[in-house]
């Protein structure tokens, strides 16, 4: 079965991405669809971004990665909400 | 009137030395004390626990933590904890610690929590023994944790976990993750014994503000919801969100 006709593809990817020591994100949102696979959410360095790519290209070369993440570097709002 | 600041969801790792404190810059001037809810670290090894103890050391403020589901992946949890320890950080796990803060008694209970679902969908120890396991993980965290919170007789009471109390602060998230992103559990329980703010992580496409049933304030401070560095939550002794007229805590001779 090709990567894009396997309907667990996009958990397969989801549990890659949780488990490889290089991102560990279980969090990210991941859709397999027409060759592409997109992943959005936040990640905390420059590095698991990267790792991203890395963890799909090396088992799901045939797939074109769409990478929505962001990483994680905002700025402080001096905002207090009295509760 | 106190100002709390929190965040949780940093995950900090060996590719991050200085990103957590860089934006603690203005935390001196803009709260009393932090509390980390929860997935500190990328996977909990030591050598993130060694930089994540850097990034909190010397810190101007109280810091209070409690660890998330990241911070056990690599079962170095103890450790991890003895490291936050040793640089004055209190690690609660169905525990509590009293803050004096300009003559204001802060209490805060909490841990990390755990799964299990919401009222109408929901795991009952019944059946496999794993199941068992599963769903009494759960009552047994939230009864370390109501027996911690009562243990508080101070001006304002902080519910601080990583796992989430309510759906409120789950919206955004998928429906079908909900069972495995928090128990109703911590809300009963934080609706019983009359905390002033319950405070939690994990759901990073939660959403920030809800409620439980009786009105206390449930704040979700995953650091991807908040987009900043923490929030600052004032809390003002003496007006309780889950008051009536004439209501005192039954178990405690403040409020």
């Amino acid at each position: 079965m090709s990567a894009e006709a396997d309907p667990f593809l996009a958990e397969h990817i989801h549990e890659a991405l949780s488990r490889d020591q290089r991102v560990n994100a279980p969090e990210l949102r991941i859709t397999v669809e027409h060759g592409y696979v997109h992943i959005d959410g936040i990640v905390a360095t420059e590095d698991r971004k990267r790792a991203i790519a890395d963890v799909v290209g090396e088992r799901w070369a045939a797939l074109t990665l769409d990478d929505r993440t962001t990483v994680a570097d905002f700025p402080p709002d001096g905002r207090i909400e009295v509760v | 009137m106190l100002r709390i600041a929190a965040v949780g969801d940093v995950h900090v790792g060996a590719d991050s030395i200085g990103h957590l404190r860089s934006g603690f810059a203005h935390l001196a001037d803009e709260a009393d004390v932090l509390l980390l809810a929860g997935d500190l670290t990328k996977r909990g090894e030591l050598a993130e626990a060694d930089v994540l103890a850097g990034e909190l050391r010397d810190l101007p403020v109280p810091i209070v933590a409690v660890l998330g589901n990241h911070d056990h992946e690599s079962d170095q949890q103890r450790v991890l904890t003895q490291r936050l320890l040793d640089v004055g950080v209190r690690v609660l796990e169905g525990s509590s610690t009293v803050l004096e803060i300009e003559g204001v008694r802060l209490g805060i209970a909490g841990g990390k929590g755990f799964a299990g679902g919401f009222v109408g969908a929901c795991a009952t120890a019944f059946g496999e023994r794993e199941m068992k396991v599963f769903a009494n993980a759960s009552m047994l965290t939230a009864a370390a944790m109501e027996s911690a919170v009562r243990s508080l007789d101070t001006d304002v009471r902080v519910l601080l976990t990583h796992y989430a109390p309510i759906r409120g602060t789950l919206h955004g998230e998928s429906p079908e993750l909900y069972p495995l992103l928090g128990s109703y559990l911590f809300a009963e329980l934080a609706d019983r014994s009359r905390v002033d703010l319950i405070v939690h992580g994990h759901a990073h496409d939660g959403t920030e503000k809800g409620a439980t049933p009786r009105g206390i304030p449930v704040r979700n401070v995953a650091q991807p919801v908040l987009r900043r560095p923490y929030a600052v939550y004032g809390v003002e002794p003496g007006r309780h969100p889950w008051q009536e007229p004439g209501e005192r805590r039954a178990d405690a001779s403040v409020g």
